[in-house]
């Protein structure tokens, strides 16, 4: 009796181990990252550079987590890159005219919410897939920003436009001897808190809440969750919202980060949330994915990018990386399977 | 009196039901009944259109034509959600259930049990799943499990339970038996007699000759999206049976079993 007891227990842990292996797995590559890179360079392991990848990892931390609930649900948003850039023109454009920047900016993250339902309507009610859906929304929201903008850059939005990119916590700044001020810490940058603050509230929403729940069971097997009552559409429409509002936000950060909006940021941005999604576990079969995996992958993103620059590795050398990351991610996730 | 005015009123009457895919009738003006604690076989080879009736039935089809009503008042059913307030469970032949969620996930999948704050009451359901799914089957582990990693007959039993936790009435099971083990099939035919002796009406589709005239009180018979013959068990032979099925009428010269004289 007690062997078999003790088999149990093994089997238990065997099989809680393998249902997150491959965010250990991930986490792991993180930490080598980090290590090799602290090797190769001495400023890479320092606090300034450690925020800096916080606020670069930022703006795709937010599009995945959006970009993680629509691929649990078995789709995909490719309008996230697009939907950001007219969000942050239509909110720079908001503040050129006079409105003040917080309802500006809430209005940009209506117009992303309100792409984003489009979305979910083309989707469930025209049944066209999500691929062709949003690729379509990707043109649509594209050519939006810039016939909006005459696709030229609206700058001098002032300061108070620039807080939310720009502005830190806990930055503490003193007056040095020679009369210039001296940063003793940076801060925590804002939209890094935002990142947690968004990522908590999702983590929450999924694993705690019914809608969290309907977008796992919708992914896993659609037909039977619409058996079971599970209302698929109203799901599907909440979760493509959702990504769409975070495009929307992290539209605003990104702009504000610039103090200028621009109608061409955000090109490939999707591809990156997709790749931060996948590198942490999502499947695109749907029902698998954490937004605690899509945060490893997006960090494991942002220190390789960081990294690599510090290197002085070209920009197109990095997407090289990248791009066999996402595929050794993707087949190392295929072994656990197959397992 | 009571009682027996009772028994008179079916659980559920499907009234003239049609539905159409363009051209294709698929049901034609077909009629059901089922009354509390009865088991009726609904059988037809494929494409003879009782797995469509049964879907109108629980709700995942809706028909073009034909009344349904429940405990005699008119119901509409039009979504799987709509039959669940009637009291209409269904044990799908695929079972239907979500690969990746855990056994308690897919008890309550759509109905899920909530605390005071909304959020999910994941040790309730739980503490739930397991009563239920010990009571169907002592020995079942891996609650917490995703199913895909469960037996077949751990897969079925999540089913079932799913259909008799939540205060059935009407049960359509759908090829209940056919991936089933030995043991597991004379689990589930058990399962059917203590059901419909708490008086619940069970609708069984099914191939199987044997569980049909073991199960049943009752058999319907589809051909061609008619209702070609409806029998108590005791006036059919198997040969009877058969002959529905496939030629959609009783063999020439039939008189009913149990009235044969020997």
């Amino acid at each position: 009796m007690a062997h078999i007891e003790k088999a149990q227990v093994g089997a238990l842990r065997f099989n809680i181990s393998a249902g997150t292996f491959h965010k250990f797995s991930a986490l792991l590559t993180l930490v080598i990252l980090v290590v090799v890179f602290s090797f190769g360079n001495a400023a890479f392991l320092s606090v300034n550079n450690g925020l800096t990848i916080l606020l670069q990892t930022s703006v795709i931390g937010l599009l995945g987590i959006g970009m993680t609930m629509v691929i649990i649900t078995g789709g995909i948003d490719l309008s996230v890159g697009s939907v950001l850039a007219l969000s942050g023109t239509v909110t720079g454009m908001m503040v050129k005219s006079g409105l003040p920047v917080v309802p500006a900016m809430l209005l940009g993250v209506l117009t992303g919410a309100a792409c984003g339902l489009f979305n979910g309507f083309v989707i469930t009610k025209m049944r066209i897939t999500p691929f062709v859906a949003t690729l379509g929304m990707m043109l649509i929201a594209r050519g939006f920003a810039l016939q909006l903008t005459g696709a030229a850059p609206i700058s001098r939005l002032g300061d108070a436009f620039g807080v939310l990119g720009n502005g830190a916590l806990f930055r503490i700044v003193e007056q040095g001897n020679n009369g210039f001020p001296r940063v003793v810490f940076p801060g925590i940058p804002y939209p890094a808190i935002l990142l947690v603050v968004v990522a908590v509230i999702a983590a929450y929403l999924l694993n705690r809440r019914q809608i969290g729940r309907h977008i796992y069971a919708v992914g896993s097997n659609e037909e039977a969750a619409r058996l079971a009552g599970v209302e698929v559409h109203r799901t599907k429409l909440i979760a493509y919202s959702l990504s769409g509002a975070l495009a929307g936000l992290s539209g605003i950060v990104l702009m504000s980060r610039l103090i200028t909006a621009q109608p061409n940021e955000g090109v490939m941005y999707e591809l990156d949330a997709i790749a931060a999604a996948v590198i942490g576990g999502a499947s695109l079969m749907g029902g698998v994915g954490s937004i605690s995996g899509t945060m490893i992958g997006g960090f494991i993103i942002g220190v390789l990018r960081n990294g690599l620059n510090m290197g002085g590795v070209s920009s197109f050398i990095q997407q090289i990386v990248i791009g066999f990351v996402v595929i050794g991610a993707v087949y190392i996730d295929q072994i656990r399977n197959r397992r | 009196m009571a009682t027996a005015s009772q028994t008179n009123t079916p659980l559920v009457e499907m009234i003239d039901i049609e539905k159409h895919f363009g051209g294709v009738r698929a049901v034609n003006g077909v009629s059901l009944d089922l009354f509390p604690g009865e088991v009726v076989g609904v059988l037809g080879h494929n494409g003879a259109g009782k797995s469509c009736l049964m879907r109108i039935l629980s709700g995942a089809m809706i028909p073009n034509e034909g009344r349904i009503k429940v405990g005699g008042e008119d119901k509409t059913i039009h979504t799987p959600h709509d039959a669940r307030d009637c009291g209409i469970e269904t044990i799908y032949q695929s079972l239907a259930l979500a690969d990746h969620l855990d056994a308690p996930a897919n008890l309550f999948l759509g109905r899920e049990l909530k605390t005071r704050f909304g959020n999910l009451d994941e040790k309730r359901m739980m503490e739930e799943a397991a009563k239920v799914l010990h009571r169907l089957n002592p020995n079942f582990k891996n609650l917490s499990d995703p199913v895909s990693s469960l037996s077949g007959g751990q897969r079925q039993v999540i089913a079932i339970a799913r259909a008799i936790y939540f205060n059935v009435k009407i049960l359509i099971m759908d090829e209940p038996t056919a991936a089933l083990g030995p043991s597991e099939t004379a689990m589930v035919g058990e399962l059917i007699r203590h059901l419909s002796s708490e008086g619940i009406g069970i609708l069984l589709v099914s191939h199987d000759m044997h569980d049909v005239f073991e199960l049943c009180d009752r058999i319907m018979v589809m051909n061609k999206g008619h209702m070609v013959g409806a029998h108590p068990i005791d006036e059919v032979s198997k040969d009877d049976v058969l002959s529905l099925i496939i030629k959609g009428g009783l063999p020439d010269g039939w008189t009913p079993r149990n009235k044969q004289l020997n």
